[in-house]
């Protein structure tokens, strides 16, 4: 499976604290709403407990159709 | 929420009737409202001279997981529900875009749950019967950040019930009548990615303009309104879109005495799901109940000469959306 590397800006952000049955385990998580660089809007999760500030941006390696795990993006020159 | 299917037949049985078409609607949160849709359109069409639309819905004894996963089936399978988004993470993340683009605060946010709670103090029918403070509602656990436990509706068992029936038949049974100015349905975007902005919804926003159009009116004549605060930052989101307060000006205007609002409308003194409960499928008609109780002059929170009241009820991601506008005939 081929990897994609996603980058975008953060639209808005949640903690699921309360999730369903399936996930209760991974409980609490971070989702992000970010807007891609090509103008698509994907829901990821984030690599951290803290949800980062909305207009950040973040950057992710996924597989396709996976959900993204994001990250903060390094400053590019 | 149990599971129980073929509700249409079952319930018709239970109700002693014998003989007649009984089918489920299905719409999510917005069931119930949309059966009455279907109901005046076969009245209209003149299908049928009467239609009993009864919405039910048993919510309690599950575990706060069951229900959530229960709830989240209205959130499209094969694409997002994956991510582990919920409602409550839904409406979180509409809330601090809310926040951050338009400057509501987290008190005017609970300053909605506030208002409610304290309409449903004093309507018997309601869930809630104790009123809370803002600091109660600001302090009260976090459920999907920002949304914490007093700004979501509760878990609810309930059942309302509508008659619908053509104009001869409500003339000669149903006194004071009151009259179906507007049943309007639309769909919205499924996915929280479908939307071009998250605080802005479509589905509402097609669904109240077709709605005042069907009636010759504007957000500015509908005296009473019972909306989909399912969260309370929804309140504001539909209240927007319904044109009874410019996008972004929602919050400000829940903090302010009725008299110095933008619009005159009374939204939610039922108490709103936020207090009465949001028994899914029961919801719908549970609105067009209290309006039109409010239009027979016969509310516990009675809204003086209301003439017009609207309901607004939205099923999944605000995707299935019904506005019903109801008139009262004196």
């Amino acid at each position: 499976m081929s990897e994609v590397e996603l980058r975008g800006i953060v639209q808005s952000y949640t903690v699921i604290r309360v999730p369903g049955q399936q996930l209760a385990a991974e409980g609490p998580f971070v989702l992000l709403l970010v807007e891609l660089d090509d103008g698509r809007r994907v829901l990821g999760r984030f690599n951290g407990s803290e949800p980062p500030p909305i207009s950040s941006r973040v950057m992710a390696q996924t597989r396709e159709n996976a959900t993204p795990s994001f990250r903060i993006a390094e400053e590019t020159p | 929420m149990t599971g129980q299917e073929l509700l249409g037949p079952i319930v018709a049985a239970d109700l002693g009737l014998e003989n007649v078409t009984a089918v489920k609607v299905e719409a999510a949160c917005a069931s119930s409202s949309a059966a009455v849709r279907l109901g005046h359109d076969l009245i209209h069409a003149q299908a049928q001279d009467a239609v009993l639309v009864v919405g039910v819905e048993r919510m309690t004894g599950m575990s706060r997981e069951a229900l959530t996963s229960a709830m989240t089936a209205a959130i499209d399978q094969s694409g997002e529900a994956g991510s582990g988004l919920t409602f409550p993470g839904f409406w979180g993340m509409i809330m601090a875009r809310h926040m951050h683009l338009y400057g509501t605060t987290r008190e005017q946010i609970a300053a909605v749950t506030v208002k409610n709670r304290r309409f449903g103090a004093t309507n018997p029918l309601a869930q809630f019967q104790k009123p809370v403070s803002l600091e109660e509602v600001i302090s009260s656990p976090p459920i999907a950040d920002p949304i914490r436990r007093f700004d979501c509706c509760p878990a609810t068992d309930g059942a309302a019930a509508v008659v619908l029936t053509n104009e001869t038949l409500a003339r000669k049974y149903g006194s004071p009548s009151v009259r179906v100015a507007a049943s309007v349905m639309v769909n919205g975007p499924v996915r929280i990615g479908d939307y071009r902005e998250i605080t802005i919804h479509d589905g509402t926003l097609n669904a109240a303009r077709r709605a005042y159009e069907r009636c010759g009116i504007g957000p500015r004549d509908i005296d009473v309104a019972e909306l989909h605060d399912c969260f309370s930052i929804a309140e504001i989101v539909d209240s927007e879109d319904l044109g009874f307060f410019a996008k972004g000006d929602g919050g400000a205007n829940v903090m302010r005495e009725p008299s110095a609002r933008d619009a005159r409308v009374v939204i939610n003194p039922s108490g709103g799901l936020l207090s009465k409960g949001h028994p899914t499928g029961a919801t719908g008609c549970g609105q067009i109940f209290e309006i039109a109780m409010q239009l027979r002059n016969r509310h516990p929170n009675q809204v003086p000469r209301s003439r017009f009241g609207l309901t607004h009820n939205g099923g999944g991601t605000a995707a299935a959306v019904t506005v019903h506008i109801l008139e009262a005939t004196r």
